[in-house]
């Protein structure tokens, strides 16, 4: 009796682990991330994309909408974004088997992560159609969807008002001559500050660390010039006499910015300030258009919906150029559904889609072959950048990575809070970066 | 009935042998990747295979071990399940911090050069610093502030239920929550009192984190207070009001002798917790926060405890490698720590 009731025991234990992990057993083929479900007739043809910019998820929710419609594959649409660290995300997903089949990448160090885990997409027609595609030894890995500018965004009414011409601004002098101006007609013109810089470090070190530090690698050099990234690479050297202008301007940028917020002031604070016109420049790039026509819509409607525009981070005499890149690519997963994601990212380059991508997403395309110009505030100066050849390339993507996150934030924050002054912060910049570089 | 049954035996090694069989047929499909119908069914060729292993198993006619096989079979669910969630990533873990992982793939065996590096590295001695100065202050503000808060909810006030459950309420809030609850406090709304916001130097953070850390975690440790003083028997406090002590008397002499374990439970609960300290630190400040000048270098990572520092190393800064090497250490320190207080758990259990 006895030993039926431990035969019997043993039985339902054995059949409860056949339960549990049958149902693991039998769903994992159903599962088109799984690592080694690598054929295509177990996956389904379902495209699963990781989006990087989580301000366009739904623009892109509508473009899966509508190629299900026209096609009737799924894209599901997974967006990351504010201060994720999207990459170690992408890596827990690599080690899980749950690799996305497109997913985006920010640059070479990104690219470097995945070489020989992305397809090759030369072949594909839109990248005849682009030169802002991503290319490195493994072929054409990136496929760009948007070009996006850093450089001084300006409140062009109020720069009207105070009789500053945005074009003069090309030198550390006449930014010095026009913010005196503007602080003297503060109260006049309705402003809190001349300039929202804000250096938060914790969530904010990207705009310090990469954006502007950036401009030191790049500003008003040629597009594919990269004596200071190279120099920088090599052991986190920075050239002194450069590094010491952009300091001081950056000196100046604190000298007029909004002191309450500058420490400890968050991005949307940020944005909706310069929305509302409380401040005449701000130290963000062209990506603030699609937040200030939604999210602080009202705002920018009740100042007006002033024109925009961007200045050069003149840190030295003769800069007249802004950066422009494409901020991201996606990626193919070479192991996932790789013949859906090339025939998805094709038909995003037809018409229809470059509509939605462009007029809704208020990205500025990258293929010659669209004609749609988006209504975003800074479209058109961008354009005009463009058109004029005053552009500098960016290459701070490329930057050690963590740099901005675990070093130069923090230092920008330092100096902003008086606790450097401009030489130590030079000092200081050039022992973090060594250090960086070093470890 | 005991004597071996020869069907018995027959059915049983068909078993083990089709069990051994099967399973190896799954793991190897699994391997070596698609291919056929059967392949998309090698779950349940696998579960079949284990399945029909352990029947042949238990059926061995053996008078001497069947005990122990039944035994084996009965633990083996939970020692599988402990060797691939615990075991086998605890010696991978040691292996890839031996190795130049990059958390995709490793080309090369380096050796015990993370581990060298990593005490070159001033910002990570700089974190097992304030570790260590964190785990010191909270182990002492914590207990101090539970025991008291403790002391209000076992008093006879009114709505001492409300007062308990509101000072645990705060630990049932995720601590990434919090985070950044307190961080939008700290820099919008005692900014107007403090004047710059306690987040920005690195000193005023530090105790940012700790007042934190106290607010989440005081609740509980007051819990485990306030069970400890409820078994306090109420003759020996009779007793000693007839005796005439006092309130804080009776409290010296009497109630924290008697709740010396509970203390020594605190204080290791404690200890462990803010030693592995990281939601709160990381969504608090992120570990930003300069140090002017520490063994001769600026550093940026003032408030970065170590488990942020092993996630910032593998992450952020991308050397999975290094932050294996770090997070190794982490697990010695720890071990260590948890080892000393079931010693010193199970010798005052002897005393009482």
């Amino acid at each position: 009796m006895k030993k039926w009731l431990s035969l019997l025991l043993a039985a339902m234990l054995t059949l409860s682990l056949a339960a549990c992990g049958g149902g693991g057993g039998t769903s994992a083929p159903a599962d088109g991330g799984s690592a080694d479900s690598a054929a295509p007739a177990a996956s389904g043809n379902a495209i699963r994309l990781v989006n990087g910019k989580i301000e366009v998820d739904a623009p892109l929710k509508k473009l899966a909408a509508m190629y299900k419609e026209e096609t009737g594959v799924d894209v599901s649409i997974e967006s990351m974004g504010g201060g994720i660290d999207i990459q170690g995300t992408l890596k827990g997903y690599y080690q899980a088997g749950n690799m996305p089949d497109i997913f985006v990448n920010g640059g070479a160090s990104d690219f470097a992560n995945w070489s020989g885990l992305c397809a090759d997409m030369s072949g594909e027609a839109w990248a005849a159609d682009t030169d802002a595609a991503y290319i490195n030894e493994d072929g054409t890995v990136g496929f760009p969807y948007t070009v996006e500018a850093i450089g001084l965004a300006y409140n062009a009414d109020i720069l009207e008002k105070a009789g500053v011409d945005p074009a003069t601004l090309t030198s550390p002098a006449a930014y010095e001559a026009a913010f005196a101006t503007i602080d003297g007609m503060k109260d006049e013109l309705g402003l809190t500050a001349v300039v929202g810089y804000y250096t938060e470090p914790v969530n904010l070190y990207w705009s310090t660390g990469n954006h502007l530090f950036g401009n030191y690698e790049d500003a008003g050099l040629a597009r594919d010039d990269t004596t200071y990234f190279d120099m920088l690479s090599d052991g986190g050297k920075l050239d002194v006499d450069r590094f010491t202008d952009f300091a001081k301007f950056v000196g100046l940028l604190q000298q007029y910015a909004d002191q309450s917020m500058m420490i400890s002031g968050t991005y949307d604070q940020q944005i909706l300030n310069f929305a509302s016109g409380k401040y005449a420049f701000v130290t963000q790039g062209s990506w603030i258009g699609a937040t200030m026509t939604s999210d602080d819509a009202d705002a920018y409607a009740a100042a007006g919906n002033f024109k925009v525009g961007m200045a050069p981070y003149a840190f030295q005499d003769g800069i007249d150029t802004i950066l422009t890149n494409s901020p991201s690519w996606w990626a193919v997963y070479k192991d996932g559904n790789v013949e859906g994601a090339k025939a998805f990212l094709q038909w995003l380059t037809t018409d229809a889609a470059q509509e939605v991508l462009v007029m809704e997403a208020g990205f500025i395309s990258p293929f010659n072959s669209s004609t749609y110009v988006a209504t975003d505030p800074f479209a058109q100066t961008i354009v005009d950048y463009q058109n004029a050849g005053k552009t500098s390339g960016w290459h701070w993507l490329g930057n050690k990575e963590g740099l901005a996150q675990n070093y130069t934030g923090q230092v920008f924050n330092d100096y902003a809070q008086g606790n450097l002054d401009t030489d130590r912060f030079v000092q200081v910049m050039q022992q973090v970066c060594a250090t960086a570089y070093g470890g | 009935m005991d004597s071996v049954n020869p069907m018995k035996k027959a059915a049983s090694l068909l078993l083990l042998v089709a069990g051994v069989a099967l399973l190896g047929a799954s793991l190897a499909m699994d391997c070596m990747g698609g291919g056929g119908a059967i392949y998309q069914y090698r779950g349940a060729v696998l579960i079949i295979g284990i399945v029909s292993f352990f029947l042949g198993l238990y059926l061995f006619p053996t008078m001497t071990h069947h005990r122990d096989i039944v035994n084996v079979i009965f633990l083996f669910p939970l020692l599988f399940t402990f060797g691939v969630t615990v075991i086998i990533p605890l010696v991978l873990g040691i292996f890839y911090s031996m190795t130049d992982w990059t958390g995709i793939r490793y080309t090369q065996f380096v050796g015990l050069a993370n581990y060298a590096q990593m005490f070159h590295e001033v910002s990570f001695l700089w974190s097992l610093l304030i570790t260590v100065l964190f785990v010191v202050f909270n182990m002492v503000l914590v207990n101090l502030v539970g025991f008291a808060l403790a002391l209000l909810c076992t008093s006879r006030l009114k709505g001492v239920g409300f007062f308990r459950a509101a000072y645990f309420l705060p630990n049932l809030i995720g601590g990434i929550v919090l985070g950044y609850v307190w961080q939008f406090v700290f820099n919008n709304v005692l900014v107007k009192v403090t004047g710059a916001s306690l987040l920005t130097k690195t000193s005023s953070a530090f105790a940012a984190i700790i007042i934190v850390y106290i607010w989440q975690y005081a609740g509980y440790i007051m819990l485990i207070y306030v069970n400890g003083l409820v078994t306090v028997p109420g003759d020996v406090l009779e007793a000693a009001a007839i005796d005439g002590a006092n309130a804080f008397t009776t409290l010296i002499r009497i109630k924290i002798p008697m709740i010396a374990s509970t203390i020594t439970i605190c204080t290791f609960l404690t200890l462990t917790s803010a030693f592995k300290q990281f939601d709160v630190n990381m969504a608090l400040t992120n570990g930003t926060g300069s140090v002017m000048d520490f063994m001769g270098q600026y550093l940026s990572n003032g408030t970065q405890m170590l488990a942020l520092n092993i996630y910032n190393t593998a992450i952020s800064k991308n050397s999975y490698a290094l932050g294996q090497a770090k997070a190794v250490l982490f697990f010695v320190i720890l071990a260590c720590v948890s080892l000393v207080q079931v010693r010193i758990s199970n010798s005052k259990e002897v005393e009482l």
